[in-house]
């Protein structure tokens, strides 16, 4: 919000036309980086010219006898030539690019190259120095470091400081910006009261250590960390990711270290042995939205997470825009498109689908588990047990050889194959459907489309791909042992086709249920939780022959284990590679209850493949079993594991328990919340740089890894997210401790030291203040990145406690925005701050911390409606509020709420009509209003003078003047007469909202006394931080 | 206009705050405009207006869900001759389909069910389903030669109104009240208009929103409700003597503290509170229907008498039209006729054929149409072949990007024209390619805009609607 004709006036002169020499990063980047560095900068592939003046070695390289900059001799130098040039094919910036050079620039590109061209690094990007000299300052305005940074260029520029704001200021000041919320009376008297020098320490301390204090960090948090309890996109449906807010407030309440508080969010998962809480903070970079558009390529959404994984990062800790380096190299900052995707691949290693279920309501993987104290000891009680009876299991099988060869020289005679829960030979069509061979059983449907044709036995189906052929069975969970056998013929090599499934859809569902496939020509078969991440998948390691009938068999134990899969071909078992083994959810659920061949909704079908013979079987058929079947024979010899499970007490009995205890265990798995969190993937996914951003476009493969124009990673740092974590927080980083302390210092002075607190890259603003800047993220990581010293050594200082009465008209003329700090910044408060404001006020506030989200009035008033909560939901501070991302809460959106679709770090706050009506007439703030109102009524009774004493002080901190005593006495006897007239019009007043209304004797009273309180409720003391 | 200006800057060189004094109109007789003119001298206007203006307001009818431009504009007999064949590899040539077709294993090429005929003096080609906006042919440039680079709605609508596919960036109504400003001081610059109680893709709020522009600069959502805008009327109890009281006491604090303070920026805190009262009379005025004739109903069709009516939103657009409103953004949903088209586009027609028509009539009759920029047209087209299984009455299409139908009336845009070229199977375009860049370049410059040079500055980057490309679509101009 600086003003650009500032700079001019104050940095500027001092280059171009004063003594001092040129400094590169101060007078000469900001003009190469905006006006030339498009076509002459880093990003040197997509440049016509090979002229390139970034660097001093590319400025002053020979190009054909030509030389950009000749270093001391302006003349020589191409450059001069070209920015003084009025042909308007050889001047530069060519006229084209609307961006010319003004004079005084001009003049300083040639002083530069006078002096001899001497590049900088980019300030921001030259190491935090060891130690930063303070300033010796005379002055008794001093009250620690920070203050003599401020007056030393305060008393240079030959200002001198504002006046020590009153303690009532001070105290409201400091009151909001560390916990959001208003003194209260007691408190301000308190304080007043209090004489002792460390009156103001002992405030400070005591707010730091509250947990409002940890709400409204939080606030701040939940905009850089683009917080929502929706999706996003389209669909936008509700998400669950509050536990991790209220970790955030947790970890603020327990003074987390900051470098702790990055690492765990980036990384905590990767942490030895990680706790709860540690994996939950990464939840940080599952925050951005979500698609479940039908159609959606998954993989364009998945990539387009992995990148605002990283522009998070790059904006909430490094400061600098990555979205440039997508497409192309950065046109103004040294990040390469190649570093890019290096640093992204850190953020892509997770076994995540691009696109959410729709049909169910899973989490999207990876996820962490969050059962309640009593839930966890159950389980892991189940866990135990469910281990103890499998390897009882195991032993008896092992042990039961001789036991099995007793028996069967005892019954030597082949037996029966079990019983098929329904078998389909496909031989006729009967009103549109296969009847079912099993006596009474249900016919499978079918659609005239798929063909009958000459089959392995009588006749087949010959499937359209298009076309389903639905069964009537098949909702088998994944507890229950069961088997699917079938002929089929596969007429070419299937690149990808869905034999049968239970399955609502592929994308569209996550795939929930079980399925064969021909997946790359293979035989591949799932039983899916949640695609891909909670699911078991096995692939045959040979490709299925196409053109020839096939007898396949698919097998399954009931234990949620991959080894539990059994894949038949011709009755033999065929070797499978293991594509995924873990699946601890259900996989029933998500609509299309039944087994359906040759066709899944909006998947590859079974095009012109053949199907006969299928059948479906409640029990895992053993190798025997399978064998005879492929046989076409009715009757087989038994073999161990028929004899385990038919006739071994021992045995039988251990198999019942275990399938008890797997359902037990899913019954009680259905009751504990997940949350979307970071794991990493076994095997690390192959990343690749994407041409223009496509991701379709995959360019060269690309492994993790930092930029070089910035410091390697940590000696003895992994190369993956903890390393990433780990560098970032290093004390060779240095970014991430300026970048910290500035978006610190805007909470509380409105602008950062760097104005543009999201780009400290070439096209931000330099620092104001740069060895403060300096000082305090020393200070800040030598004091082991503790937030509450940092805070408390700025609000106590003499810049914080300034008045904020602009004193001198000709100072603020001269730096009308404040960029010194010749006086303390006033704003407005935050949405949240004006809503709790209110709340607080008026003693409706619920204090209660964390929790579900919650829906106050205007919920009922969003774009996309629903129902607004009851009782004490709708008093909770605003950090609670459900936040929607395609239907925020429209009374916090009109009063600037960040819109939380992207990280942002920093919130407009512009004054609108709108935010009036809302302050005015909406019944969160009438309610208010008229809440506070009774109480006055209740304390003062009918004497005016001392009500709107309280009024005021209880909206402002402060007595009113004999001239604002005035105006609201003149208001409040308007109204008293107006209401007392008109008693139906009180009642109606005061009535409104959920809590209960006054009694009635008082109304006219209490409803002109709520029209004082509203109009304070909008008066700038009470809405703005002063 | 230096090297250092931030985010908040305009593109003048001076704060928002500044800016919105100077050309926001809307806050006229803040001081602080006169003191920065006492400073700096006379205003020079912003470099980015460089053309005379021919339209000073636009009304965007947003058809969602993307209407089939082969049974509204684009006549294709040739698929009514290869009905049933396949849609030739030659002409797909591997363009990526959606999720919905692309694992089809046939897609079978279908003809419109509709008869076509040409209209007016133009011969504007239009199927018997727009019989009202085949009327107004020689108002309107039918464009036919419309492409994006999105396949589903969401990137799509987000692309049409934003000018990029992911959400974040600044609306055009946005980008015109940051450029333009209001011409009104009653009423807000930029306001929307949703049919209500429609099926189909859900909108979302960002598509009107101003992005990292400042939040003033979002749309105004008017709703079919005693509150059109969130709490517009004063809480039960509370009447307009009270409420001119409050704000007159109002009034008299914030001059107070401006004098105690000396913080200029209580002028437009004062201002913010007097426009919104006024907006508790312009709005209920604006928004009341009840005093146009029976006339006006009868070229609207009756249902403009039922708030919340695409129709009744197109007459509410005029009203907002005749006050100065920069941009009026109409949404009608359920345009996706991925089955059951026939039923479907005809139902969507009935909806809005007539309102549209007559909405174009009604502003040449006031004289307003020369000024006023109308544009009707959704996010993409429909496939030439049919999604899932063909019958002559219930059919569908899916999504397509590589050609779609719009059409723009008045505001400087030729009438009675048609533009672009498409091939005979209606799938890739032969001649006068439009890219959603181009519209949205063509667009401005019909406001005066050079869209290259209404920037602003965030993250480091100068965004524009139009990103790094556009190009006028001169072809169309008046």
């Amino acid at each position: 919000m600086k003003h650009v004709l500032l700079l001019l006036s104050l940095a500027f002169p001092a280059a171009a036309f004063s003594a001092d020499r040129v400094e590169f990063n101060r007078d000469v980047r900001p003009i190469l980086s905006d006006k030339c560095f498009t076509c002459h900068g880093p990003d040197a592939k997509n440049q016509k010219s090979d002229f390139r003046i970034d660097t001093f070695q590319h400025a002053t390289a020979d190009l054909d006898g030509t030389f950009g900059i000749v270093p001391g001799k302006v003349r020589d130098s191409e450059v001069h030539h070209r920015i003084h040039s009025h042909d308007p094919a050889g001047i530069m910036p060519p006229p084209e690019t609307k961006k010319p050079l003004t004079p005084e620039e001009i003049a300083v590109l040639d002083r530069w190259i006078a002096e001899g061209a001497e590049y900088e690094v980019h300030w921001s990007f030259v190491p935090l120095p060891e130690t930063v000299e303070v300033p010796a300052v005379r002055s008794d305005w001093v009250q620690n470091e920070i203050d003599a940074f401020v007056f030393a260029r305060l008393a240079e520029a030959g200002y001198t400081p504002a006046p020590e704001t009153g303690r009532e200021k001070w105290l409201r000041r400091v009151r909001f910006d560390l916990t959001g919320l208003p003194p209260t009376l007691t408190e301000l008297d308190a304080f007043l009261a209090d004489t002792s020098p460390e009156a103001y320490e002992r405030v400070v301390d005591r707010l730091l250590a509250s947990p409002a204090y940890a709400e409204r960090m939080t606030a701040e948090w939940l905009d850089v960390a683009r917080y929502s309890d929706s999706y996003g996109y389209q669909v936008d449906g509700d998400r669950r990711v509050w536990p991790w807010r209220d970790w955030v407030i947790r970890a603020f309440w327990e003074n987390l270290p900051y470098d702790q508080f990055i690492t765990w969010q980036l990384a905590g998962d990767l942490l030895p042995d990680p706790t709860r809480d540690q994996i939950l903070a990464t939840a940080f970079n599952r925050l951005h939205p979500q698609n479940v558009e039908g159609g959606s390529v998954p993989e364009e959404f998945r990539v387009e997470y992995v990148s605002d994984r990283l522009h998070t990062y790059g904006t909430a800790f490094l400061g600098l825009t990555m979205e440039c380096s997508r497409c192309h190299d950065h046109k103004y900052d040294p990040i390469t498109a190649e570093d890019y995707y290096r640093l992204s691949a850190y953020f892509s290693n997770i076994d995540e689908a691009g696109l959410y279920s729709f049909f169910t309501p899973a989490v999207p993987t990876p996820t962490l588990w969050l059962p309640e104290e009593e839930q966890a000891e159950k389980l892991r009680k189940l866990e135990a047990e469910i281990a103890a009876t499998v390897s009882a299991l195991e032993r008896r099988r092992a042990e039961a050889g001789s036991d099995f060869a007793a028996w069967r020289q005892a019954h030597p005679a082949p037996l029966p194959l079990p019983e098929a829960l329904a078998v389909f030979s496909f031989d006729e069509v009967k009103d549109g459907a296969y009847p079912n061979a099993i006596p009474k059983g249900e016919a499978a449907k079918t659609t005239p489309n798929n063909q009958v044709v000459p089959g392995k036995i009588g006749r087949a189906v010959q499937l359209t791909g298009d076309d389903a052929v639905t069964l009537p069975l098949g909702n088998f969970t994944r507890d229950d042992a069961f088997s699917v056998s079938l002929w089929m013929l596969s007429p070419d090599h299937k690149e990808r086709a869905v034999i049968f499934s239970r399955s609502k859809a592929w994308t569209d569902a996550a795939s929930r249920g079980y399925e064969l496939l021909l997946d790359d020509g293979r035989l591949c078969a799932a039983l899916v939780h949640y695609e891909p991440g909670n699911a078991i998948r096995v692939r045959a390691t040979e490709e299925f022959p196409s053109g020839a009938w096939k007898h396949v068999t698919l097998t399954y134990d009931g234990s949620s284990r991959a080894a539990g899969v059994g894949l038949y071909v011709d009755g033999e078992p065929i070797p499978l590679e293991i594509v995924r083994d873990k699946l601890t959810r259900e996989i029933t659920g998500g609509g299309s209850d039944t087994i359906v061949i040759g066709q899944r909704m909006r998947d590859s079908g079974f095009t012109n493949g053949r199907v006969d013979d299928f059948r479906v079987y409640d029990r895992t058929l053993t190798p025997a079993q399978v064998s005879a079947l492929a046989a076409g024979k009715r009757e087989f010899r038994a073999d161990l594991p028929h004899y385990l499970a038919t006739e071994d007490a021992a045995f039988r009995d251990g198999r019942a328990k275990w399938s008890a205890l797997r359902k037990e265990r899913s019954a009680l798995v259905r009751t504990i919340d997940e949350i979307m969190v970071m794991e990493e993937m076994a095997s690390p996914r192959q990343n690749y740089l994407l041409e223009r951003g496509l991701y379709s476009a995959r360019g060269k493969p690309v492994s993790p890894g930092v930029p070089a124009f910035l410091p390697p990673l940590p000696e003895g740092a992994p190369n993956n997210r903890l390393g990433l974590a780990r560098w970032t927080v290093d004390e060779a980083n240095p970014l991430t401790a300026r970048v910290t302390v500035n978006r610190y210092w805007q909470l509380l002075f409105a602008n950062g030291l760097v104005a543009t607190s999201e780009d400290f890259g070439s096209q931000g603003r330099l620092p104001t203040h740069p060895d403060l800047l300096d000082w305090l993220a020393r200070d800040f990581v030598a004091h082991g990145w503790d937030l509450r010293h940092l805070l408390k050594q700025i609000v106590l200082s003499a810049t914080y406690r300034q008045s904020s009465d602009i004193s001198s008209e000709a100072v603020s003329l001269a730096d009308p925005e404040n960029t010194l700090l010749h006086h303390f910044p006033p704003a407005r408060l935050s949405a949240e701050m004006l809503r709790d404001n209110a709340l607080a006020i008026s003693g409706l506030l619920v204090p209660t911390v964390g929790g579900p989200p919650v829906k106050p009035y205007d919920i009922a008033a969003a774009f996309k409606p629903s129902p607004p909560d009851k009782g004490e939901n709708l008093y909770r501070r605003s950090v609670y509020t459900y936040m929607r991302q395609t239907s925020p809460s429209p009374l916090m959106t009109s009063l600037n709420a960040s819109k939380r679709d992207v990280c942002q770090v920093k919130t407009e706050r512009t004054d609108s009509p709108l935010q009036g009506l809302v302050m005015l007439n909406s019944p969160q703030f009438v309610e208010a209003a008229r809440t506070l109102a009774t109480r006055l009524v209740e304390i003062h009774g009918k004497d005016d003078d001392a009500l709107l004493d309280e009024a005021f002080r209880r909206t402002t901190s402060r007595l009113p003047d004999e001239a604002e005593r005035a105006v609201l006495g003149t208001l409040l006897s308007a109204e008293l007469a107006h209401y007392t007239a008109h008693p139906a019009a009180a009642t109606t007043l005061i009535s409104l909202g959920d809590s209960p209304a006054p009694p009635n004797d008082e109304a006219p009273r209490i409803a002109a006394v709520t029209t004082l309180i509203s109009t304070l409720l909008n008066f700038d003391e009470c809405i703005s931080k002063r | 206009m230096t090297t250092s200006c931030t985010g908040f800057d305009s593109p003048l060189g001076l704060s928002r705050r500044e800016t919105l004094a100077r050309f926001g109109g809307g806050l006229g007789g803040i001081a602080l405009a006169g003191l920065l003119e006492k400073s700096e001298g006379a205003v020079a206007p912003p470099p980015y207006l460089t053309s005379a203006p021919k339209a000073k307001r636009v009304i965007y009818l947003f058809q969602s869900g993307g209407p089939s431009q082969m049974d509204l504009f684009d006549y294709k007999p040739r698929l009514n001759a290869e009905q049933g064949k396949e849609l030739p590899e030659s002409v797909r040539m591997g363009q990526r389909l959606t999720g919905m077709s692309g694992n089809q294993s046939s897609l079978p090429l279908v003809g419109s069910p509709f008869a076509f005929r040409q209209h007016g003096k133009s011969g504007t080609w239009m199927s018997e389903l727009l019989p009202h906006t085949a009327a107004i042919a020689d108002e309107i440039t039918v464009i036919q030669s419309m492409h994006t680079d999105a396949i589903n709605h969401g990137p799509g609508v987000t692309f049409m109104q934003t000018g990029a596919q992911i959400g974040g960036r600044p609306s055009i109504g946005s980008w015109l009240s940051y450029g333009l400003g209001s011409p009104n001081d009653n009423l807000p610059g930029f306001v929307v208009l949703i049919t209500k109680d429609q099926k189909g893709q859900p909108l979302v709020s960002r598509l009107w929103g101003s992005g990292f522009l400042p939040g003033k600069h979002d749309g105004v959502r008017f709703r079919p409700d005693k509150d059109a805008v969130l709490y517009l009327n004063n809480p039960g109890g509370l009447d307009s003597r009270s409420r001119r009281r409050m704000l007159d006491s109002l009034e008299a604090l914030h001059r107070l503290q401006l004098e105690k303070s000396g913080d200029t920026a209580l002028e437009t805190r004062i201002a913010q509170y007097e426009m919104g009262f006024r907006m508790q009379a312009s709005i209920p005025e604006v928004t009341d229907l009840s005093s146009e004739s029976d006339a006006t109903f009868a070229l609207y069709g009756e249902e403009a008498r039922t708030p919340g009516t695409y129709a009744a939103n197109c007459l509410m657009a005029r009203r907002l039209a005749e006050r100065g409103v920069r941009f009026i953004q109409l949404y009608h949903q359920d345009w996706d006729h991925h089955g059951g088209l026939p039923g479907g586009l005809k139902r969507k027609c009935a909806e809005t054929d007539r309102a549209s028509a007559a909405l174009v009539t009604d502003l040449k009759q006031r004289g307003l149409l020369d000024d006023t920029l109308v544009i009707w047209g959704g996010e993409f087209g429909r496939t030439n072949y049919c999604q899932g299984k063909f019958s002559p009455t219930s059919f569908g299409r899916d999504h397509h990007p590589k050609c779609f139908s719009i059409w723009m009336a008045g505001g400087g845009v030729k009438a009675g024209h048609s533009y672009g070229l498409t091939d005979d199977y209606g799938y890739n375009i032969l001649e006068g390619g439009v890219h959603v860049h181009d519209f949205h370049a063509t667009l401005l410059h019909l406001l005066g805009v050079d869209h290259e040079q209404l920037t602003f500055q965030y993250q480091g980057r100068h965004f524009r609607l139009t990103d790094v490309h556009g190009k006028v679509v001169n072809e169309i101009l008046a």
